[in-house]
């Protein structure tokens, strides 16, 4: 159901102001240079603080490939470096399949958590909270929050494909945050398009202040079930600026129920 | 490396009226808590079977453990972030507490005697008014209480909303992580979170009403005092139904009492539902070393709302109070 989104091209339109739209490189080309001149403010442990309200500006929730606009959703470049995901044959067609069944098919339509790293470019915001041992994401979607341990604890031990959101496990890469993580299911998608993963996903997150109001976010995916070779993503993600920032909730599924509600 | 202990939470549905053949799965919270009372009632009596005998060296009864935490919150010197104000960081829940009624379970109870999900007898959380009864207005006592809301309505919790504030606290583990601008309280309980500004901010405005209200909090002393509005009461205080309306407004305070205890209290006023402010509390204790919150996919895994639905219960959202 694609009811959700009719309506975002106008909100766009008054949510860009609230961002800070300053140059830098387009996403899927170059986005990150290795030595970034900006030097953030840092925490007390002398980390850059990625503390704040933040939101991706593009249409990779739709489909994170280059893609023309339909009814309810806009045209958009893809995040996709090469713009070219690697399926394997059988996941190519599996692919095709997802994308023509996309309205039933797509666990977005039925409220589930949307998986990593499609929460991250859902248009909706979301607070980074770091303190020396964690840097909690909480997204207003679905209240999702995402819990990375910088307190040098590992995955957790043992054989797990449950987790929707995964299992999180942080470091610090000179100005970069690497965020490590395993223990998927398989039940999520990318996007709206149907481009999805099996449970040994691994995705490896990279967050970089490269000026005040900027994180650059560069995502490696790692699937050999299902791909040929690792792929990346990467994107700007921009902070909200409004005096008052918040987040505040979309509790999707409540709505679904109160559509049901006189049945 | 710390070893990791891993608690793992089974996901809990708050239990339904008595109708034959459709029960939904227990309570975390009384796995963990109490076990049946036998003869003499639990209350002030000695610690349930199952709790620690002493909480911040406090006795183990919700009214006694009340009286003396506000006694030692005068003379403990609680650890202290950078900031001096105090650190109430780590990994906590709740002691003394029962999901079933804020309000207590006697033994008479019907549903003590539930074969899926027997309700366990205690005086549950309300410390003010001295009767330990919610204060409601005549026209709410009827929706509460095992009434109107438990007979006919889904509680928001059981269909995977948020249990809201306060019962949120009450079931499972939560994660309290602070900063000078923010406060926040992470719950493993169909994974809410609470954003607590201390930054100073107001209040948003008025006509957003959210599942956890906005919480906006203010150090009075060592006390964290957590002023709560713009909920959407679409949840309940507990399994029996009982309730307020969006248009409550709640404080929190919670204050350290020693290295591993909190003593937390909340009072609630709703001056469409209550004659009066009425007050809960009960105490936090701190985690083992090496817990973890874990995800808990409440909606993804939720099966039973089209049985619910063809028994002839309806989802909530303030049903009862809104057409008022």
């Amino acid at each position: 159901m694609t009811h959700r989104f009719i309506g975002w091209p106008i909100a766009a339109a008054a949510v860009a102001a609230a961002f800070s739209l300053a140059p830098i490189p387009a996403a899927g080309q170059a986005a990150a240079g290795p030595a970034q001149a900006y030097s953030p403010p840092r925490t007390s442990d002398g980390r850059p603080d990625l503390s704040g309200i933040w939101q991706a500006l593009n249409t990779a929730a739709w489909d994170i490939q280059d893609h023309h606009a339909q009814l309810g959703a806009p045209a958009g470049q893809g995040v996709v470096e090469g713009n070219e995901i690697p399926y394997q044959p059988w996941a190519a067609a599996k692919k095709q399949e997802n994308l023509r069944n996309r309205l039933t098919a797509d666990p977005d339509t039925k409220c589930y958590m949307p998986g990593v790293p499609r929460i991250t470019y859902m248009p909706y915001p979301f607070q980074i909270f770091q303190t020396p041992n964690y840097a909690v994401i909480l997204h207003e979607y679905l209240r999702v929050m995402r819990i990375v341990y910088t307190d040098g604890t590992p995955h957790l031990a043992g054989s797990i494909d449950s987790f929707w959101m995964g299992d999180s496990r942080g470091r610090w890469e000179d100005n970069t945050l690497v965020v490590d993580t395993i223990h998927f299911n398989d039940e999520t998608w990318f996007d709206k398009a149907g481009n999805f993963h099996s449970e040994a996903l691994h995705v490896i997150e990279r967050y970089t202040l490269v000026g005040p109001d900027h994180i650059n976010y560069e995502v490696t995916i790692e699937d050999p079930k299902v791909f040929t070779r690792p792929w990346k993503m990467s994107m700007p993600l921009y902070r909200r600026k409004e005096p008052r920032a918040r987040i505040l909730e979309y509790e999707c599924y409540a709505y679904l129920q109160e559509a049901q509600r006189g049945r | 490396m710390m070893a990791v202990a891993i608690v793992v939470t089974i996901l809990s549905l708050a239990s339904q009226p008595a109708i034959a053949g459709l029960r939904s799965s227990s309570f975390v919270q009384a796995r963990r808590s109490v076990a049946k009372a036998t003869g003499a009632a639990a209350q002030g009596a000695q610690a349930p079977v199952g709790e620690p005998a002493s909480l911040g060296g406090c006795p183990a009864d919700i009214l006694a453990f009340y009286k003396c935490a506000l006694d030692k919150a005068k003379t403990f010197n609680p650890p202290r972030m950078a900031s001096g104000k105090p650190d109430l960081q780590g990994y906590w829940r709740s002691r003394l507490t029962l999901a079933f009624s804020v309000e207590g379970v006697s033994e008479t109870e019907p549903l003590t005697r539930d074969p899926v999900t027997p309700w366990i007898v205690g005086p549950g959380e309300i410390v003010d008014p001295p009767d330990r009864k919610i204060p409601y207005q005549p026209w709410a006592a009827e929706i509460g209480r095992k009434g109107q809301n438990f007979q006919k309505y889904i509680d928001a919790r059981t269909a995977c909303g948020s249990g809201g504030v306060p019962r949120v606290v009450h079931q499972g583990p939560h994660q309290i992580l602070q900063r000078e601008d923010y406060l926040v309280w992470l719950f493993e309980d169909h994974q809410v979170y609470r954003i607590i500004a201390t930054n100073g901010q107001p209040h948003i405005g008025k006509d957003i009403k959210l599942w956890e209200g906005d919480a906006v909090g203010r150090w009075e002393g060592n006390t964290l005092v957590i002023d709560v509005t713009n909920v959407n009461g679409h949840n309940w205080l507990d399994d029996a139904g009982n309730f307020h309306t969006d248009a409550a407004h709640l404080v929190e305070r919670l204050t350290m009492i020693d290295p591993d205890t909190i003593h937390y209290e909340i009072t609630l006023e709703d001056p469409k539902v209550f004659t009066r402010p009425w007050t809960m509390a009960w105490p936090l204790t701190r985690e083992a070393p090496g817990f973890e919150l874990l995800e808990e996919a409440c909606q993804e895994g939720e099966h039973d709302m089209p049985k619910f639905l063809k028994l002839g219960f309806t989802y909530y959202f303030g049903a009862p109070w809104r057409s008022r």
